[in-house]
């Protein structure tokens, strides 16, 4: 991993070197989208990050998919998510307050809604007070963000292929390594960030069964919900040699009263992943929190003094 | 006078700013108040590249003559990057006017929205903030 610092020495030795970087994104601009984009779009939709560590040099007309030499597909590669706003609500929504709109990435029910129990409903109106932000993990840099968020967040990440795996290595600096293989889960009692995952192939897709998470993870920074009890399976399926559909089907018995699907599209650029060491200089932790004790503060006055 | 190397790194801006997704790591409605936009000017002390944001401080006048340093939120020090903007790009001196949100807590602090040089060009700071301007 380079530092920032490292990388923009090395690039500004001559300020000339700045105009091509502005040439190379303008081809991206131009370049025509990968094919088979399918329904959650396909590539360039939200795409960037590409060159050292950013820049984007412009792409031929995507080729088909590559091969391992075991015939497997080879998805390996540093992608953006075409995420449509998921990170603001996984449903389709307007722009509120600082939250962007979104398209929805919802694909079952065909409604495009999140088939949430009624608890659920209170419990995310809650989360989108502004004093619940402290409890989002994400915001106390709590790296490994759950099972599917940092598929659909806007931040990089690079898919590898080692015999027998796949791995996934965040540029919010945490991963996923999950093993191709028949083995059963892990006990109940044990409860993780990330859960644990087996996949498998099925044809050319891997798909992925995650259980045993822990339930503390926010889907997005909406709020949205997922708990312990959740079983999430995921399918990576490649278009062709820059696109990869990803659907997530989520079961949460405790949360929803049905499964659920969504469907994001991944696009390769030629990116790598740079340093986010979030606990570095995180002064949004403190803020948050004075938010929340403020809020606490007027909560508990206002029990104190009833009105009469 | 503008460096050369800042005017190529804005020039880099312009056209990748719209490539790039903003990226938080928190929910910048918890944090900050769209119903409290502030314009502020003044001169860069410090541009902090850190995660995950970096930060530009302004030493601003404040209303009592006083100069006051106040702290813009920006996009995470890789989002800047991939943006376009280099670590030198803002020297300490350099005269801004950002137009921003305040913080909620009452603190000098604000998210950053848009970025305005003395000669009309705007840098967008890469929050997800849709109200700024990009």
């Amino acid at each position: 991993m380079r530092t920032l610092l490292t990388v923009s020495r090395g690039l500004l030795a001559a300020a000339v070197l700045l105009t091509p970087v502005s040439f190379a994104f303008a081809q991206e601009q131009a370049a025509p989208p990968a094919q088979g984009g399918g329904r959650a779009g396909g590539a360039g939709a939200q795409g960037g990050g590409g060159g050292r560590g950013g820049g984007a040099a412009a792409r031929p007309p995507a080729a088909p998919i590559r091969r391992l030499p075991d015939g497997k597909p080879d998805m390996s590669g540093f992608y953006n998510a075409a995420g449509r706003g998921a990170n603001y609500g996984l449903e389709k929504h307007e722009r509120w307050s600082f939250m962007p709109g979104g398209d929805g990435i919802v694909i079952a029910p065909a409604d495009g809604k999140l088939p949430m129990q009624e608890w659920a409903k209170a419990e995310l109106k809650q989360r989108q007070r502004p004093e619940f932000g402290y409890d989002d993990p994400t915001a106390q840099c709590t790296q490994a963000a759950g099972v599917p968020r940092p598929f659909y967040v806007p931040s990089p990440f690079q898919i590898l292929q080692p015999p027998g795996t796949l791995l996934v290595l965040f540029e919010r600096m945490s991963w996923r390594q999950i093993p191709l293989t028949d083995r059963p889960h892990v006990p109940d009692t044990i409860r993780m960030w990330h859960g644990d995952s087996v996949g498998r192939w099925e044809g050319d897709t891997i798909v992925v069964e995650t259980k045993n998470l822990n339930g503390k993870a926010w889907l997005n920074e909406a709020g949205e919900i997922l708990s312990h009890a959740a079983t999430v399976v995921e399918r990576f399926t490649p278009v062709n040699a820059d696109t990869i559909r990803y659907q997530a089907t989520i079961t949460d018995p405790i949360v929803y009263t049905g499964p659920w699907t969504i469907e994001v599209m991944f696009n390769r650029s030629e990116g790598e992943l740079l340093e986010v060491a979030c606990l570095e200089d995180d002064q949004d932790l403190q803020h948050l929190k004075d938010i929340k004790d403020e809020a606490r503060a007027k909560e508990a006055a206002g029990k104190a003094s009833p009105a009469k | 006078m503008m460096s050369l190397r800042l005017m190529c790194g804005i020039m880099a801006v312009a056209a990748c700013m719209a490539a790039v997704p903003a990226s938080a790591h928190h929910s910048f409605a918890a944090e900050f108040d769209e119903n409290k936009p502030i314009k502020l000017s003044g001169k860069v002390v410090e541009m902090r590249w850190s995660n995950p944001h970096a930060w530009i401080y302004l030493e601003v006048t404040g209303q009592d003559g006083k100069p006051e340093k106040w702290a813009f939120e920006t996009s995470a020090a890789n989002g800047l990057f991939r943006r376009g903007w280099r670590k030198e790009d803002l020297p300490a001196g350099t005269v801004l006017t950002i137009e921003s949100w305040l913080a909620r807590n009452g603190s000098k602090t604000v998210n950053a929205g848009s970025i305005l040089l003395p000669d009309g060009r705007r840098l967008f700071a890469g929050s997800s903030n849709p109200n700024a301007k990009q």
